[in-house]
């Protein structure tokens, strides 16, 4: 499934360009990848701006508890501190929970945020928005993903969208308000890429970039050729965003038909001892193939590791024994170990290939859980504090910004906010965020984010 | 999107003494790993199995003991009233090793 937008392109005889691709054999919904690329046909990419680092962004839909992960409260009373224990790092004095003994052994590459509050809300999508855009914000004033902040000023490197999301976008999180995944006001042009299906899957293929059931790749090319003479006549009436569309088009096809971009996304390519490195499940192989992408040009990639928080293993513990019946047993036995194997794997296949000096690593998720366990033993909603963290690119590891208070209930010292964390990123890519300016709603240049980077990420 | 393992994972186990040495996992599901303890067809421990290849059970009490890597199968979140898992359990990954103390 791809999710590109519905732009309406009128053809002069009042036929739209979709519903006449839509014609014949139909589901033509390669096409639509079409729309990614506008920016780039419009010449608005600076090569020189363009050097910037990647991103690859681990969203944890659902949202672990800071005291059963990053920051532990093993001092504070048994129905705050819960179940798991600290264990040391390779960073003196700094203790995460037992149950990810590999990451701690790289804590010297990650820096922990264990400040992070805001206070607009505690439903999923509030967190999601502000983490994933740097704004909480409603359905009428949406705010640009930051792969999609990225693709527009940046564009694409090579034939990869500059922007993907893996495996899937996030879906039924409790409300129907947005996610944070999506373009807003610059447009579906720059509507991240979603990739669409589970790559640990045996079966595993982009549907996007298969011909549609029924058509052969020759059947593809003919409709090209077609479409190509149409935009001919077009390009003669219509006026110069016509012409951007047409450039777009045409790199939708290539990403359609070009082997090595299809190479990009199959895993199959890779050792299968780097596989199970990186954990033979969904989050695991999503990972690798972010850094497949990276690797082979595209800018951003956000890795969801669920996309809803109904009826799964995730990290919202409400441990409700209903459809939000995640426990400790989900954290000790899936989650964390999943985690564990996944995030390192990354940041060692990426540092081993060098590639970890040019890509930030951000581990990211929507909010804290209550300090106090819940009645059934597990943790409700709680943006008051929780701890995310960042690796790679210039970020200096092996420090802990900002504290939580004795049982991780607020702050302590260092507060930070999420707006400041997306900053962050941006500073962390390269983006000099007092120069370089966002084309806003109705193209008015603003700022990238309205804060200010964490200095002492980068100190 | 509930993730599907596919594929059964492996790994071989060395005897050394009491020291089990595991090789590569292959097919790695990502999940909790576990060495489970067994003496005179009893099980008596089931410990986590971390990234350290090595494993010697404490115990030394008189008796055969047979020692197999595990490793949790994820089916599905479902649990029953306890909190324990319904249709998601531990299976084993390697062949089991055995000593006699």
């Amino acid at each position: 499934m791809l999710h590109i937008g519905n732009e309406h392109i009128p053809l002069c005889s009042g036929t739209n360009r979709r519903s006449f691709l839509q014609l014949g054999a139909g589901a033509m919904t390669g096409m639509t990848l079409a729309n990614l690329y506008k920016l780039k046909a419009a010449g608005a990419v600076d090569e020189k701006k363009a050097r910037i680092r990647n991103c690859i962004t681990l969203f944890l839909v659902g949202s672990p508890g800071q005291h059963d992960t990053w920051d532990m409260k093993p001092d504070a009373p048994e129905d705050v501190r819960g179940k798991f224990k600290p264990i040391s790092t390779s960073v003196p004095g700094v203790q995460i929970c037992e149950h990810f003994p590999r990451m701690a052994k790289v804590m010297d590459r990650v820096a922990l945020i264990r400040s992070l509050h805001y206070n607009t809300g505690s439903s999923h999508e509030n967190g999601q928005r502000w983490m994933m855009t740097g704004h909480d914000f409603n359905a009428a004033n949406k705010q640009p993903h930051m792969g999609s902040v990225i693709s527009r000023v940046f564009g694409p490197k090579g034939d990869l969208p500059a922007s993907i999301v893996l495996p899937v976008g996030i879906g039924n999180t409790g409300t129907s308000t947005p996610h944070g995944q999506e373009s807003a006001f610059l447009g579906s042009a720059h509507a991240p890429f979603f990739l669409g299906s589970d790559p640990a899957r045996a079966d595993f293929k982009v549907a996007d970039l298969e011909p549609p059931k029924g058509q052969t790749e020759f059947r593809v090319e003919a409709r090209r050729k077609l479409l190509t003479e149409i935009d001919e006549v077009q390009r003669q009436v219509e006026t110069s965003s016509t012409l951007e569309r047409d450039t777009a088009y045409a790199r939708a096809f290539n990403l359609l038909t070009n082997p090595t971009t299809k190479k990009a996304f199959d895993l199959n390519e890779e050792p299968a001892k780097l596989r199970d490195r990186y954990g033979r499940n969904t989050f695991g192989q999503s990972c690798l193939m972010a850094r497949r992408l990276i690797e082979r040009g595209s800018r951003f990639v956000t890795v969801n590791q669920f996309d809803t928080v109904f009826g799964i293993s995730c990290w919202d513990m409400h441990a409700d024994g209903s459809s939000l019946n995640n426990t400790y047993a989900d954290y000790e036995h899936v989650l964390c170990p999943q985690f564990d194997l996944a995030f390192t794997a990354l940041l060692e296949d990426l540092q081993q290939r060098g590639l970890l000096e040019e890509t930030v690593i951000a581990v990211i998720s929507e909010f804290g859980r209550t300090p106090k366990l819940n009645a059934r033993g597990g943790r409700d909603h709680y943006p008051s504090v929780w701890t995310n963290f960042l690796a790679g690119g210039p970020i200096r590891g092996g420090r802990v910004i900002g504290s939580s208070d004795k049982i991780g209930a607020a702050p302590h010292d260092r507060p930070v906010t999420p707006p400041q964390v997306v900053a962050s990123i941006y500073q962390a890519m390269g983006i000099d965020l007092e120069t370089t300016m966002l084309p806003g709603p109705g193209g008015r240049p603003i700022r990238f984010i309205e804060a200010e980077p964490i200095r002492e990420l980068f100190a | 999107m509930d993730q599907k393992l596919e594929g059964k994972p492996s790994a071989s186990l060395r005897l050394d003494g009491r020291k089990v040495t595991r090789g590569e996992i292959t097919n790695h599901w990502g999940t909790r790993l576990q060495w489970k303890v067994s003496r005179d067809g009893k099980e008596i421990a089931a410990v986590t199995a971390g990234p350290e290849p090595a494993f010697e059970h404490a115990d030394t009490a008189p008796g055969k003991y047979e020692i197999v890597l595990q490793q949790f199968h994820y089916v599905g979140y479902a649990k029953d009233k306890d909190g324990k898992f319904t249709t998601s359990k531990y299976v084993d990954i390697s062949e089991p090793v055995s000593y006699t103390v």
